[in-house]
Parts: C-alpha cells; sequence; structure tokens
C-alpha cells in the first residue's frame, strides 16, 4: 500500500493521468503544495474516479492559498502531524511532480 | 511480452519510474545514475518508462548540436549493470503516435492496470 | 519509533520543497520518530550552500537543516556530483579541483549516490520533496 504524493496544480494534466494509473485499491493519495489547488470543488484533476477516505489535502498548504471553504467536501483535511501519521500508516511513499 | 507472473510477486527491486523527456532537464540523466549506482552496489533494479519518459527510448538522439552528453549512451550501460526490466506505458507510447519499433531497446509494454499492478508488487520506488 | 530517510530535490527559496521537507522533519521528530538522512540531490544541493544569506523576515533554510542536525542528529548528505556540477564544494574538494573557495561545510557532508542507496536500505521510511 502506497501514500502518494503530488505538488503541481491539476494543469500538470498528463502528471494527474500517471498518477491515478498507479493508484491501487488500498492506496491514499495527499495533495501538497500546489497540489492542493486539484482539491477545489471545482477542478480538471481527474480524481473523481478515487473512493471517497482516500485522497486528502495538506491542510497548512490549502489554508496558505485560502482554499479552505472551497475544497471539494469529500476530501479529507491532513495536518503536518496527520501528513507523518500517514507516512507510519504506509510503508511506501511516491512523490509526483 | 507482458511477464504477468514477474507483476504480481512481491518484489524487493528498486523500481525508477522515469517521467522527463531527455536534453531539456537532468531529471533523466540523474535518475538514470541512481539507477546505476544501486545496481553497482548489487541491488536489482527496474524502469518504468512513463509520461515523457518514453522519449528516453526514441532511437536515433544525437548528442553534438547541444555540446551535451545526453542519456542514450548511458541507456546503452543498462545491460551492463544487468538492469533488464525495461518497462513502458503503452498509454504513454500512444499518446505520442509511438510504438515499440521507434525505441532504441527492448521493453515490456504494460497497460494501465499493470502499471498500478507493478508499483504495488515494489516494496520501494523512486520517481524522476 | 521509526527512522526516516528524506530526499530533497528542491532548491531553497525557489520551490516549496525544501521547506515542506523541514516542516515535515520537524513533524516526525515530535511524533517521536528519527529523521537520520537527508540526501539533497539535484538543485537541492543549493540547501547546503554557507553563503546563503536572506533577508532577516524569511526563513534561513540553511539554519533551519543545522538546527535539525543539532537536536536530532540527523545526518546532512549532499550528493557529491550534483554538487560539483553547481558549485557546492567543500574545503577538501576545492583543494582537489584548485577551486580558490568553498561553499559548504559541516554539518553538511558531501558523499557519493551510494549513500542513498544505503539510506533506502536501511531506513524504515523514503520520502521525497521534489521541487
Amino acid at each position: 500500500m502506497t501514500l502518494h504524493l503530488i505538488n503541481r496544480t491539476p494543469d500538470n494534466r498528463g502528471l494527474f493521468d500517471d498518477v491515478v494509473e498507479a493508484i491501487s485499491e488500498g492506496d491514499y493519495l495527499l495533495l501538497i503544495e500546489d497540489g492542493c489547488y486539484a482539491g477545489l470543488a471545482q477542478t480538471r484533476a481527474p480524481l473523481g474516479s478515487l473512493p471517497r477516505g482516500s485522497v486528502g489535502v495538506l491542510k497548512e498548504d490549502a489554508e496558505s492559498r485560502g482554499l479552505l471553504g472551497r475544497l471539494d467536501e469529500r476530501l479529507e483535511l491532513v495536518d503536518m502531524d496527520g501528513f507523518v501519521t500517514l507516512t507510519e500508516r504506509f510503508p511506501k511513499s511516491l512523490s509526483w511532480f | 511480452m507482458t511477464d504477468s507472473h514477474h507483476l504480481a510477486t512481491c518484489n524487493d527491486a528498486l523500481l525508477i519510474v522515469l517521467r522527463h523527456p531527455p536534453h531539456g532537464s537532468s531529471w533523466l540523466r540523474e535518475g538514470i545514475d541512481v539507477a546505476l549506482v544501486t545496481a553497482a552496489f548489487g541491488r536489482e533494479v527496474e524502469l518504468l518508462f512513463q509520461g515523457d519518459g518514453v522519449f528516453a527510448l526514441l532511437e536515433n538522439q544525437t548528442t553534438g548540436a547541444l555540446g551535451q552528453k545526453g542519456t542514450h549512451p548511458q541507456l546503452m550501460m543498462l545491460e551492463m549493470y544487468d538492469i533488464e526490466r525495461l518497462w513502458v506505458s503503452r498509454t504513454a507510447l500512444t499518446e505520442r503516435g509511438l510504438t515499440t519499433d521507434d525505441l532504441m531497446l527492448p521493453v515490456s509494454v504494460l497497460d494501465s492496470d499493470e502499471i498500478a499492478a507493478l508499483h504495488a508488487a515494489h516494496a520501494s520506488s523512486l520517481i524522476f | 519509533m521509526l527512522s526516516y530517510a528524506l530526499l530533497v530535490h528542491a532548491a531553497p527559496y525557489s520551490t516549496q520543497g525544501s521547506l515542506s521537507a523541514l516542516r515535515f522533519a520537524e513533524a516526525v521528530v515530535a511524533r517521536g520518530h528519527a529523521v537520520k538522512t537527508v540526501f539533497f540531490y539535484r538543485d537541492g544541493v543549493h540547501n547546503a550552500s554557507t553563503l546563503m544569506a536572506p533577508p532577516q523576515d524569511e526563513v534561513h533554510l540553511g539554519e533551519r537543516w543545522r538546527r535539525l542536525h543539532a537536536t536530532s542528529q540527523t545526518e546532512l548528505l549532499v550528493c557529491v556530483a550534483a554538487g560539483l556540477r553547481r558549485g557546492l564544494v567543500n574545503q577538501a574538494e576545492a583543494k582537489r579541483h584548485d577551486l580558490a573557495m568553498h561553499s559548504v561545510e559541516p554539518p553538511f557532508e558531501l558523499t557519493g549516490l551510494g549513500q542513498l542507496v544505503d539510506a533506502m536500505l536501511t531506513h524504515d521510511r523514503l520520502i521525497t520533496f521534489a521541487p
């Protein structure tokens, strides 16, 4: 089981397609840095196929970008401590950029 | 050509995912460097070419015009380091109008679900 | 307790990656784990520059890394090949290459890529911070 990290905006369409292609059941996707923009309720990011509870947004990064209150309600808000907790849960992580 | 038995089994090899094209940046070069050093330390390495990374394998690349070393000489060294499992995303090839005939090395082509299985089977991976 | 290695590709100040890596490292330590190794590769090697002098009202990334080393004994490893190409050299390498100055000092160490391979094999977790 893998924790996927993505730090690019959904304008990088090919990158998001590659991430979605690589994700297996039980994996988790955390949107960090500019990746948080993919968490907007309206987005080009192809995240609709991923199950509820398997996608999160790094809270501090979303907050600093003015995105709190605009995020898709199905996403989990994860703070830096929660990010570490995810790495405890998932032995493997992959950073996409 | 897919070795699906291999995909299904848990795998100690380091999987290095190459997603960047040659020449324009050093992502590819410095990713392959990690592959070669890891192999030199006796650890098994496999490469997955995804996205623009498939351009790394395109035939007829040259070095002269840019005054750069290029990455194709590095790729030719893979066999010497026993890095023989080269996986390529079918989507990446198709979207770029390429087939395996356009590539300089023999590769195994993977469909989307097989790429997820490949990732799941490897305990450690790095993306470049 | 888990042992962590971080791989930093991000140049300081150009992108958020270095600061993310530092904040993550501090959070790892706060949860009782150990950040054993930070390996700087590609443009991440610039994090090791002794000559970094950011404005006073900005985070000093170099100092934050040194503090991490001081408080957590984290080894700060800089890929020597990536560093030499980009002008990140310690005293010994400056001498070897006949350079008038050096730009890397302890606790940052210049090492080979083999140390990254070693860190991957030795530690429980490897997290990459990209540009």
